[in-house]
């Protein structure tokens, strides 16, 4: 076995909590290691739509949810400007929404702080030409759009930068207690191959959607319930803006424009594992057919795509015997029978397991939502601080994050730096505009699959579906002498990217898969062999992240 | 707009059926959407390269075993043996020479170092590997690894080294395809200048293999001439769309329509067409400022399958044939189109029309739709071109039985 390891907290999930836990926990001074069963950003953090809430889409039932949502609108846009894109967001009204519902979206915003301007018709059609002629009306909303993953990695770089350490392909794998403390937590490192044990005072348990099965390894129940929500990538952006449907959350009621796609959300529906990111072809006509009442274009597009998510929904135990398993919000802080009664939002929960369960040092942090995640490590920090006597106030919503100061996303910037270059000869994907010399500092980083390159660099999201990045880039990685044999790593990756994909193929994308197969197959003469399953052996993750395209 | 025959597609089925038509002496007209898999595919002309996932080593004998529907069985042996055979002399006329016998297949080496199996190869790429081979690419051509070619050439037993030879300066952007790439390289002076890079990267070598871009605007002269002047062997290996060995078929196909006198609508698709009673009259397609009707006695439907955009897969699962709506026997829905692996095999692949013995689309009853409609190639039901390696041979067998029915006494190329 690996030595082991010893820090002050383990902080159990790479997602946007579990790496804000992180950084808070840095910025206060307290030695931390996260751990993360596959890649940073490979749950729920990865597999959404990419909207930086202005906080209007719960500004009419959930107006404290709505506050805390604008408030760290202002927050990312400050600290994290690089991964936001500032495109501001839309509320329009349709024939047959009600009118009343639109008063009091008016009444909610204003009560919770977020601004909103009215717009005509004509005004909306204005600002974003494609919406439906049937649109009698809309409400503009500082809504933007965030990419998740250049977040989480912001503020991952800049816990190491402070001495944190994040050990990515690190599954928990079992807890290590003495009597009511946790001494230690077992995690397998997947490339070693072997367990490790990393010794701690502390342990903050952020796996989100996944934060009952911590619990269980740490014999604590924790009751979560998987909302899983499907989301449609189209393969081109369509509108300018976000746009939402100004009636009463619902399927299809959302279309985020992000990097060069659209994302269409989203559904709701309880399932029985987080794991479960099945999409049915049926969710995928709805989310189309309802998104195009707003966007009538979007009927014919070119769908890409279609991932799931799965939301980290709470269930306090007071409530287990009730039976009906409906997705309700969480409540304040659970601390089981008795405890304070310390103010935390009711969209998220902090669970002090000392208090609510007699296990003395860990605590959980449950529901919320990755516009927040910033917040929510700051509650959560602000109580294990109390606990563990450290008196640092936090900080992260003050201090930039690294990155920072190349100013706000704008989507032309990659092409104005090829354009800049002349560096179209050094595209390796054309569609994302990834080149040769991005592609060799990542090998030479030590990424050796091609799934990796893709999610640190977008390396064949694009509408040709890595018809032509992928061979190119196993070339690339043929040359470095990286990842083993180039064609089973180039196979494993087809496979990988072929994954989940059925339920959106026609039309044009039928075409494109029919290329790519003749391009694979039929020119290559690959023929794979079943390899999908080495991922898994490989530790890569079974997921699709955002802008999956 | 009249001719005798329309001939929809610009594909590998659609070129050959109108130059063996305006042969033949019939009137031929040609409307095509745009590039088909003489663009798309390896750059040779496969028979049958696999049947039931088994390498197919003596393709004109496997005919026999394919089910009664495939297009093979259809055209008949025959059609195949003289369509293969009227497509190596048309080539060698063309200065684009192609080695091979129809009655046993070869292996082409790929980019990836594998090698697949076809039965007609051009002369560049016909070279069998064997002692020590260079796998040499042309610096800065980001379309070909050799390190990952050598991979996959050591994997099937090839003695393979990568290198990397120098390209002399030329007037290109940093930019450069492999069609720019290939013009260069159809400049004498170009090719004299690296030449001596290229024999220095393979030295010791006794075959070298390149990517495909030895010239592209007429025949094998570059590659020929290259070869001479670095004194080994020169072999092309198959790369990515666009084709270029497929680039300069396509440049010969439309010359010998041109000398023919064959007039082409390129860029424009076919919309529809226009019926009298079980005959179509005329074919409607795009034009510069308004819809332009061509009248015709036959029409030939060389549009491809899905792939080629010959058939439209919907959302509902059915399909649809885009120009003369064709029937075509769709899915139960759209989750049936495709394979749980991407390199497996997709039931979307073998989609198409069904044709009787003499190529014309049939109701689900057997009879013909229309009396004077023809279906060649990819639009085909009953075949998978891409699992099968089958392609080009279905075009030239569909395109000469097509041929014999409208053009009975077809005369000779050249």
């Amino acid at each position: 076995m690996t030595p082991p390891l010893e820090t002050d907290v383990v902080v159990a999930g790479g997602g946007a909590t579990g790496v804000a836990v992180l950084r808070d926990l840095a910025l206060r001074g307290v030695n931390a290691v996260l751990v993360e069963r596959f890649d940073l950003g490979t749950g729920t953090s990865g597999r959404w739509h990419g909207l930086l809430h202005s906080g209007a889409r719960y500004a009419v039932r959930d107006q404290e949810s709505a506050r805390e949502c604008i408030e760290e609108n202002t927050v990312l846009r400050r600290i994290a400007p690089h991964t936001v894109e500032d495109i501001g967001g839309l509320f329009v009204l349709l024939p047959g929404d009600d009118e009343a519902y639109a008063g009091k979206f008016v009444e909610g915003c204003q009560a919770s702080g977020i601004p909103t301007e009215e717009l005509s018709a004509a005004e909306a059609r204005r600002r974003e030409p494609l919406l439906a002629p049937a649109v009698k009306l809309a409400f503009a909303v500082p809504d933007g759009g965030i990419d998740s993953w250049a977040l989480l990695r912001s503020m991952a770089a800049d816990a190491e930068a402070r001495g944190s350490r994040v050990l990515v392909r690190h599954p928990v794998v079992g807890v290590e207690r003495a009597g009511d403390r946790i001494t230690a937590v077992r995690v397998h490192d997947q490339v070693a191959g072997e367990d490790r044990l990393i010794g701690c005072q502390w342990v903050v348990n952020a796996a989100g959607a996944w934060a009952g099965e911590i619990g269980r390894m740490a014999g604590v129940p924790i009751r979560m319930i998987a909302g899983k929500g499907v989301m449609v990538v189209m393969a081109s952006r369509y509108v300018r803006g976000v746009v939402n449907a100004c009636r009463k959350p619902a399927d299809g009621d959302i279309i985020v424009p992000q990097h060069e796609v659209a994302i269409l959300g989203t559904t709701s529906v309880q399932v029985d594992s987080p794991d479960d990111i099945a999409v049915a072809p049926a969710d995928v006509d709805r989310m189309i057919d309802m998104c195009a009442q707003m966007v009538p274009s979007l009927a014919s597009g070119r769908v890409l795509r279609a991932f799931a998510g799965s939301r980290p929904l709470y269930q306090p135990e007071s409530e287990d015997g009730g039976g009906s398993g409906g997705l309700k919000p969480s409540p304040p802080v659970d601390q089981g029978s008795g405890g304070d009664t310390r103010e935390v939002s009711r969209t998220f929960t902090v669970l002090d397991h000392a208090s609510r369960d007699g296990l003395g040092n860990m605590l959980s942090i449950v529901g919320g939502k990755l516009t927040t995640c910033r917040q929510m490590a700051e509650a959560l920090v602000d109580r294990l601080a109390e606990r563990m006597g450290v008196t640092e106030p936090c900080r992260t919503a003050t201090e930039v994050l690294p990155g920072a100061d190349h100013g706000p996303h704008r989507l032309a910037a990659p092409l104005a730096g090829v354009e800049r270059d002349g560096a179209y000869g050094e595209l390796i994907c054309e569609c994302e505009l990834v080149t040769r010399g991005q592609v060799r500092a990542a090998i030479a980083d030590g990424l050796t699959e091609l799934e990796d390159l893709r999610r640190k660099l977008r390396l064949g999201y694009g509408p040709c579906q890595a018809a032509f990045c992928a061979w190119r880039a196993a070339g690339m990685l043929a040359e470095e002498g990286s990842g083993g044999d180039p064609l089973a790593g180039l196979e494993r990756f087809l496979e990988e990217r072929w994954r989940g994909q059925r339920a959106t193929i026609w039309g044009d994308q039928a075409r494109q898969a029919l290329l790519n197969h003749a391009i694979y197959r039929g020119i290559f003469d690959l023929h794979g062999a079943g390899r999908p399953d080495e991922a898994a052996a490989a530790g890569l993750p079974r997921t699709e992240p955002v802008g999956g395209g | 707009m009249r001719a005798d025959v329309v001939v929809v597609g610009a594909g590998p089925a659609g070129l050959a059926t109108a130059v063996r038509l305006a042969e033949a002496g019939r009137q031929v007209r040609v409307i095509a959407r745009g590039n088909g898999f003489t663009h798309w595919g390896a750059g040779a002309v496969d028979a049958l390269g696999r049947l039931g996932g088994e390498r197919v080593e003596r393709p004109l004998e496997a005919v026999g075993r394919l089910a009664e529907d495939h297009p093979y069985r259809l055209a008949g042996e025959a059609a195949l043996r003289d369509g293969l055979d009227w497509f190596a002399r048309f080539a060698a006329t063309a200065g684009l020479a192609h080695a091979g016998d129809p009655e046993r297949n070869r292996d082409q080496v790929t980019a990836l170092g594998v090698l697949r199996p076809t039965c007609l190869l051009p002369e560049p790429a016909a070279q069998v590997l064997g002692g020590r081979v260079a796998v040499v690419n042309f610096e800065g051509f980001r379309d070909f690894s050799p390190a990952l070619c050598a991979v996959g050439l050591r994997g099937a037993g090839v003695d393979a080294v990568p290198a990397s030879a120098p390209l002399p300066p030329w007037d290109h952007a940093r930019y450069f395809s492999a069609v720019e790439l290939a013009r260069a390289i159809d400049d004498d002076d170009f090719r004299r200048r690296l030449a001596p890079g290229l024999a220095r990267a393979a030295a010791g070598a006794d075959v070298v293999v390149v990517p495909a871009v030895l010239g592209v605007r007429g025949g094998h002269e570059p590659w020929a001439d290259l070869q001479r002047l670095v004194g080994t062997p020169l072999v092309e290996a198959a790369t990515a769309p666009p084709s270029i060995p497929g680039l300069r078929l396509f440049a010969a196909y439309r010359r010998r329509l041109d000398a023919l006198g064959v007039g082409w609508q390129f860029g424009f698709p076919a919309l529809g067409v226009e019926r009298d009673g079980d005959r179509v009259t005329a074919v409607r397609s795009e034009g510069a400022s308004r819809v332009v009707v061509t009248h015709c006695q036959e029409l030939v439907l060389a549009t491809g399958g899905v792939a080629g955009h010959g058939i439209e897969a919907n959302r509902d699962g059915t399909l649809t044939e885009v120009v003369a709506g064709l029937p075509v026997e769709g899915f139960p829905d759209r989750t049936a189109f495709l394979g749980d692996r991407f390199l497996g095999e997709h039931p979307l692949g073998a989609a198409g029309v069904r044709v009787d013995a003499e190529l014309r689309p049939v109701a689900a009853s057997g009879d013909p739709v229309h009396a004077n409609v023809r279906c060649v190639g990819g639009l085909l039901a009953g075949h998978d071109p891409t699992v099968e390696g089958s392609r080009e041979g279905v075009a030239l067998a569909t395109a000469t039985r097509t041929a014999e029915l409208l053009a009975p006494t077809p005369t000779p190329a050249t």
